[in-house]
């Protein structure tokens, strides 16, 4: 079971490798008009292409960037000049710190929330997060993270830093207070879904039978979520936990550009200005690998906790 | 970018009304000090930045060289060029050779003095056939360039050539010594280079054994931002001292925050409608005269430059001393129409205007100009592309368009874009009467009699030019007021023309 969804993310990727390269070849003007702009005049512009290898035939290229991506090298800048691996690489760490931090922070509220909100069904205090995460969940990203600047950074208290920077030398983790707008953001983008579906989720498994059944046996309150309830909602929130992450993956974009974090939407969008074909290829290749194994993995957990499906498994 | 605009001005609007009283507001005066570190936030620049002394694209580029490197002449802020490397240039034999004398005891940053053969292996290398660099066009007739001894460079022209000064003052035309390396960039200028981050920051060392006065600062970091939302929230939070090319519709909001203030220059800048006078309908020439007769200028330096900008009158250079004063053209919808008619359109006509974000205000521009045409019974469809797309294969080919070109003199403006052989003909004027009064012009080393020349030439497109030159916009930087020395510049680059040595910190103000 788990080596056939393997097998399958496998295909995936590699399909996605395609449409992405063609794509690509799609996107009007060339990586030298992008990168002279109005200072393109013929002889530059000539000398610019045969410097960036532009006329070697779609398949050559093709072959030779699906053979780099096997073996890691994920080919050369057309903007810098210099490997794609040594530009991205600073800018992939630094995006999966931000969404290592939001989801690590997201998770166990989204969880606890949505519990104890199930729990809590019908009173004043469920209809309270209900509401909040609703009218979050309906605010676009850039929105709350321009009205978090306002209230904590520019205007009304003038706390944090509005925008990460960083001193030569050092990453922008060394300076942890330009990390809290960013990350505050992307929790209160992600969190109220993870609240109404935990909710949902676990609402159903209270009213089922077997939680009935063991409260009727007279076990403790505590024994009866953590033990019987929990393990049931586990598959279906794994999912919508893949979910999430996988959206910061993309959604991440806006927040970069308002705090001007230097991670991968940066460098997708200054990527797709300058036409660095080869830069955007391997972002799209990087955030669909995310996507695929977050999605993986959230498919194990549910196979895992549904006893069903690992016995099936077994055999 | 509507979005963001909105969401820009949303947040600064906060500020004016919750504003703290008794902020600091003192604002850097009297002596100059020296120290600290000075951070400034410029929009644009990616990956593909560079520190080449001679390929400069984007602004955050031109704010490098200029700061690195210096040239035989450069622009004051009048935008009058004066020697800096050089101590002169004496034209003879007519204006087809050039001597050069070179400033003594110049030292590049590594502190090998600055002689002759650098100066001949700066120009060999701009204007090197196989891989010409940006200031190539502006020398175009420089057949040679000899080194006549340690300190007199010679350059021999084809022709006569009245602007040479001026090609040697363009930023991009920085001496770099004989064995440059971009990698590891050497120049004479007030700073060196130290941490550099395509797209993200560039750190600059102050040159203490700079020839003129040095920085007062120890370092100026340039920061760059990819959102002007951003770069204005790190104003507002301190995190930048100086922020460059501040959105016009912004002055007056940052001037209400008492601890800042901004410098707002007059440039020559100007975000032309472009014509193409070998298409129809514009090949007849009282159907563009119709086309300039529709549009409000006043109306359009108001609605697109927030009102921080001067018309025009259909000629560029306006500081050119050549630059005649002739009658200001306006907005005469009457009049249009009887062109129109008198064009074979009686019904009016309908043209398709491509527009890009190719410069804030470009689009707005277009959308103006829209509005106001239909008035007149032409219909203007817009066709919006992306910034990349508009300089891609379309570029100096659409009928009907847009372009932004930075202050520049009339001749060497007239070389880049009006002439047949310009390498961003967009009008795709080739005028046998201007021509030859351009060619008069540039061969003429008598400034009086040059700048008669230019009149005639400048009248010529007035008459029946492509160009819709409808307003120059101001350029606008924003400071902390506890950064002084900003002051005015006509080149229309941010931070007073990038120069950043005279600025200094109050760092009991800070």
């Amino acid at each position: 079971m788990i080596l056939k969804r393997l097998g399958i993310s496998v295909f995936v990727l590699l399909a996605v490798s395609l449409l992405v390269f063609f794509f690509t070849l799609l996107l009007p003007g060339d990586p030298a008009q992008a990168i002279l702009g109005q200072q393109a005049t013929p002889e530059r512009l000539a000398a610019l292409r045969e410097q960036l290898d532009l006329n070697a035939p779609w398949y050559e290229r093709y072959l030779s960037w699906l053979g780099g991506l096997l073996v890691g090298d994920l080919g050369t800048s057309a903007a810098t000049g210099g490997s794609v691996n040594a530009l991205l690489a600073s800018k992939v760490s630094a995006s999966v710190v931000l969404m290592a931090i939001a989801a690590v922070i997201a998770i166990p509220v989204g969880l606890l929330l949505g519990t104890w909100s199930a729990m809590r069904r019908g009173r004043a205090a469920d209809q309270g997060l209900t509401g909040i995460s609703l009218v979050l969940a309906a605010l676009p990203e850039f929105v709350i993270g321009v009205a978090l600047t306002t209230l904590l950074s520019t205007t009304v208290f003038r706390l944090l830093p509005s925008v990460t920077m960083a001193a030569p030398g050092t990453r922008v983790w060394d300076y942890p207070l330009q990390l809290i707008l960013p990350t505050l953001t992307l929790i209160l983008v992600v969190v109220p879904y993870m609240i109404r579906m935990t909710r949902t989720t676990m609402a159903d498994v209270l009213d089922s039978g077997y939680v009935e059944m063991a409260r009727l046996k007279g076990l403790p309150e505590r024994q009866v979520i953590f033990k019987h309830a929990l393990p049931h909602a586990i598959g279906p929130v794994a999912q919508v936990i893949a979910m999430q992450l996988a959206w910061l993956a993309g959604g991440i974009v806006v927040v970069e550009f308002l705090f001007r974090y230097p991670g991968l939407g940066q460098a997708m969008v200054d990527a797709v200005n300058t036409r660095d074909v080869q830069v955007v290829q391997a972002l799209s290749m990087i955030i669909a690998a995310f996507y695929v194994i977050v999605n993986l993995l959230a498919d194990v957990v549910g196979i895992l906790a549904n006893p069903k499906l690992r016995t099936e498994s077994r055999s | 970018m509507g979005l963001g605009a909105a969401a820009a001005s949303f947040a600064l609007a906060g500020c004016a009304a919750g504003k703290q009283p008794g902020a600091a507001a003192i604002r850097a005066t009297g002596a100059p000090q020296r120290g600290g570190i000075l951070r400034v936030g410029l929009t644009g620049g990616g990956a593909s930045d560079s520190v080449d002394a001679h390929v400069p694209v984007g602004t955050a580029d031109a704010g490098r060289v200029i700061n690195l490197y210096d040239g035989l002449y450069e622009f004051d802020a009048d935008y009058v060029p004066v020697p800096v490397l050089a101590e002169s240039a004496t034209p003879r034999d007519g204006g087809r050779v050039w001597i050069v004398r070179l400033r003594k005891g110049v030292v590049f940053h590594d502190g090998r003095p600055l002689t002759a053969r650098d100066v001949v292996a700066t120009y060999d290398r701009v204007t090197d056939p196989k891989d010409p660099k940006t200031g190539a066009s502006g020398l175009a007739l420089l057949k040679r360039t000899v080194a006549v001894d340690d300190h007199t460079v010679r350059f021999e022209l084809s022709e006569p050539d009245a602007m040479f000064v001026d090609a040697t003052a363009q930023y991009s035309m920085g001496i770099v010594p004989v064995d440059y390396d971009p990698a590891a960039p050497v120049g004479t200028g007030p700073f060196r280079l130290g941490t550099f981050e395509p797209g993200q920051l560039t750190v600059l060392e102050a040159n203490r054994d700079y020839w003129r006065e040095p920085p007062f600062v120890d370092e100026v970091h340039l920061v760059n931002f990819n959102d002007q939302d951003a770069l204005v929230n790190a104003l507002l939070s301190t995190q930048v001292d100086v922020v460059g090319q501040l959105p016009l519709s912004l002055i007056d909001v940052v001037n209400t925050d008492p601890r800042l203030h901004t410098v707002v220059s007059e440039t020559g800048n100007w975000l032309p409608f472009t014509m193409r006078v070998d298409t129809a309908p514009f090949d007849d020439a009282r159907v563009r005269e119709a086309f300039r007769l529709v549009v409000d200028r006043e109306q359009m330096v108001e609605q697109v430059f927030s009102g921080h900008g001067t018309v025009g009158n259909d000629m560029y250079a306006p500081f050119d001393p050549g630059t005649p004063q002739l009658e200001q053209r306006t907005r005469d919808v009457a009049r249009a129409k009887e062109l129109l008619t008198q064009a074979g359109h009686p019904d009016g006509l309908e043209v398709e205007l491509v527009t890009a974000p190719i410069q804030s205000g470009a689009v707005e521009a277009a959308q103006v100009f829209a509005e106001q045409a239909s008035e007149a019974g032409i219909t203007v469809n817009l066709r919006r592309v992306d910034t990349t797309t508009f300089f891609g294969d379309g570029y100096l080919q659409y009928p009907f368009s847009q372009d932004f070109w930075y202050t520049r003199s009339f001749l060497p403006q007239t070389a880049n874009g009006t002439l047949p052989a310009s390498p961003f003909n967009e009008t795709h004027w080739a005028d046998p009467e201007f021509i030859a009064l351009y060619e008069k012009a540039r061969a003429t080393l008598d400034d009086d009699a040059r700048h008669d020349l230019v009149a005639r030439a400048q009248k010529r497109l007035y008459d029946a030019g492509g160009y819709i030159v409808w307003g120059f916009f101001n350029q606008a930087d924003a400071y902390q007021n506890y950064v002084g020395g900003g002051s005015e510049h006509r080149a229309g680059m941010p931070v007073s023309g990038f120069q950043l040595r005279t600025l200094w910190i109050d760092r009991e103000g800070k």
